[in-house]
Parts: C-alpha cells; sequence; structure tokens
C-alpha cells in the first residue's frame, strides 16, 4: 500500500501487480480507472476536458476521447488484452451552479464523452460515481481493481 | 501581437496586470474594511501564470476544504472571478458580522453562508468596477454561486473553462492584511484569452 502514486490534472499513470493510483479532488474532471484483472495492470487518468479539438495535440490525457485511447494503447503495449479491460469512473460533478452559462456543463459533457469513448473502444464499464455536486479524490487499487470515492461531507464510497 | 498563450506575456504586459491587481485588490480591501469595521490592508499582488497542477500546490493542496464564491464576468471581457476564502478569512467575517467562529465548514448554517456570499460578492464586484474604470469597459457579473468543498476541484473550475485553449492559468489577485494578521484570502481574477488580449490593447499596451 504504501507504493501511492500521485495523478495530477491532465496525467496518467501505470501500475502492475501491486500499487495505489490516487488522483485529487475531481471536480467537473474525471477519474478513468482502466484494469486488466488478468496482469493485475491498472491505470488512472484525470482527464479535465471532453473532446481533444487541439491543433498540436501536446497533452492528449487532458482529453476524455484522446486520454482513454491513448491510456489503452499503452496498456496494450505491456501485454494487456482489449476484451479483459475494464473500466470504472468517477467526478463529473458541478461545482458551481451558475444561471444559465453553459460554465459547469462541462462535468455533464464529460461524463458522455466518457461513455461514449469506453463504448467505442469496447471497454465495459463497471462501476461509476458521477454527477451531483461534490469534489471526489479517486483511490485505484490495481491489485484488486477496487477504487475508493472520498468527498467532503459523504461517506467514502466503494466502487 | 496578440498573445496566443498566457506565457507569452511580455514584462510589460505583467506590469499592467500587475497594476489592474493592486487597484482591484485595493478596492476590494476598502469594502471588506468598511463591511468588517476594522482595517484591512493589501499586501502586494500577484500576477501569476501556472501549470494546472503547480496552481494547486500554491492555493494549498488539493483536498483542503474551503469556501468559494464564483462569479462570471461577461460583456466586454469574459472570464472568471473567484473568491477563495480559507478557514481563517471565514472566521475573520464570522467574528466581525454575526459576533461568531467556527472549528469546521460543516458549523456554517444558512446566515452564515449567506454573510460568506455577500462578502465575496461585494469584493468581486469592486474589484470589477475598479477594471472596468480603469480600462474602459463594460463588463457583466452573474448572480454569485457559492460552495464548500476540496479547493483543488474549486481552483479547477477556471481552469476547465479556459482548458481548450491553454495548459496554463493565470490568475490575478492579492492577499489581505487584517489587524497585522496576514489573511489568506485569495481573490482571482482568470480572464480568457481573447478578453486579455482586448484589455492590454484597451490600456495602451498591446500594439495593433
Amino acid at each position: 500500500m504504501s507504493d501511492k502514486l500521485i495523478i495530477g490534472i491532465a496525467d496518467m499513470k501505470m501500475a502492475k501487480g501491486e500499487g495505489m493510483l490516487v488522483t485529487y479532488a475531481l471536480g467537473s474532471c474525471i477519474g478513468i480507472c482502466l484494469h486488466d484483472p488478468v496482469l493485475k495492470l491498472g491505470a488512472l487518468v484525470h482527464i479535465m476536458l471532453p473532446v481533444n479539438m487541439e491543433a498540436g495535440r501536446k497533452t492528449p490525457m487532458k482529453y476524455a476521447d484522446t486520454g482513454i485511447r491513448e491510456t489503452l494503447r499503452l496498456m496494450e503495449s505491456k501485454g494487456a488484452k482489449r476484451n479483459r479491460i475494464t473500466a470504472k469512473i468517477a467526478g463529473g460533478a458541478k461545482m458551481f451552479e451558475v444561471g444559465s452559462s453553459s460554465l459547469g456543463n462541462i462535468g455533464q459533457r464529460n461524463i458522455e464523452s466518457v461513455h461514449m469513448n469506453l463504448k467505442k473502444e469496447g471497454i465495459r464499464l463497471l462501476k461509476e460515481d458521477v454527477g451531483g455536486s461534490v469534489a471526489r479524490t479517486l483511490l485505484f487499487d490495481v491489485n484488486s481493481g477496487l477504487g475508493c470515492v472520498r468527498s467532503y461531507g459523504r461517506p467514502e464510497l466503494i466502487i | 501581437m496578440a498573445i496566443k498563450n498566457y506565457d507569452e506575456l511580455t514584462s510589460m504586459e505583467l506590469d499592467t496586470l500587475r497594476e489592474i491587481g493592486s487597484m482591484g485588490t485595493g478596492n476590494a480591501a476598502t469594502a471588506l474594511s468598511q463591511m468588517l469595521g476594522r482595517e484591512v490592508r493589501i499586501t502586494l499582488p500577484e500576477v501569476r501564470i501556472m501549470g494546472y497542477n503547480e496552481a494547486i500546490e500554491w492555493i494549498g493542496g488539493p483536498e483542503e476544504i474551503t469556501a468559494g464564491v464564483l462569479v462570471k464576468m461577461g460583456g466586454q471581457i469574459n472570464g472568471i472571478m473567484l473568491s477563495v476564502q480559507q478557514i481563517d478569512f471565514v472566521n475573520l467575517v464570522l467574528e466581525s458580522m454575526l459576533k461568531e467562529t467556527i472549528q469546521d465548514y460543516s458549523e456554517l448554517a444558512e446566515l452564515e453562508n449567506s454573510a460568506l456570499v455577500e462578502v465575496g460578492n461585494i469584493m468581486i464586484s469592486t474589484f470589477i468596477n475598479a477594471l472596468s474604470g480603469l480600462a474602459g469597459v463594460d463588463v457583466t457579473l452573474t448572480v454569485p454561486a457559492f460552495t464548500v468543498d476540496m479547493q483543488g476541484a474549486i481552483l479547477a473550475v477556471p481552469m476547465a473553462e479556459y482548458g481548450g485553449q491553454s495548459d496554463y492559468i493565470m490568475t490575478i489577485g492579492g492577499n489581505f492584511v487584517c489587524d497585522n494578521k496576514q489573511v489568506p484570502c485569495r481573490l482571482l481574477m482568470s480572464p480568457d484569452l481573447r478578453s486579455l488580449n482586448a484589455l492590454l490593447r484597451k490600456l495602451g499596451v498591446s500594439d495593433e
């Protein structure tokens, strides 16, 4: 348990066998845990926006579409098999209720994009804790494939 | 030259933004001082351009719980203004206005919340008034929104809003000093890139 890897915003880390992947304070962002149970290979991506429209594409992990695709590619290069990989996700909250502006819809758009891209890549979504208005810290144990969601004013949730 | 990313700002442009920060937080401090009935000064205003994860470390770590008041700017300048209120600031406000203090954010009820929203909103509005007078731009403000949650997620709101334009976040703001004690009240203005260019042009530090 001591080898805790911290994943920042627009970042991804992988661990195999043993290890805890952690990403803090997901607001409208989404943490995506991808897991191959046979290899006990796990990856956690912290995406911020639904669709990559950057010209240079220097930061694929910032976006749901390129983040999922790139992480799957890296997992497969380590021997993971597409048909075994499963996903668990948390985040996509609306932190502030601001009138009629588009602000705050980012969380919802992120959820939809993650769902769509997982489906497109043929990855089964096992569990999720998304939406609402709370920030979430997501911990992901690559050995068991279990996720734990910590929020302010809410009991811990195992996903 | 219009900039395409926040890290392309020249030192003259940064100085101008610092001046806006100074005027803005100065006015906000005066307003705060009147509301609290105490002397409030400002420390040196800051203009910071930070990577996402750097910004979260700068505000004091992702998981720390804070209160946040958010207002969206529209009209000639688009952007987000945030008042991030850590517990010392919350207690300063509550003690002055309601004669009470809290140990933990869970003790906040409706009355306390509305006091914090009001204080945040007035500071933000006075900041924007100063900006709008200085640059001669019309800025509209939304009704303030309020939340108590992890500050990393609060700070991620302006980041996500402008994340498609840049890998950096720019903040203009400052800290306050009250009764010779530094009070960590962070007033942050994050304009979008186009508005930032427009603002610099209006202030005469950007050619074309």
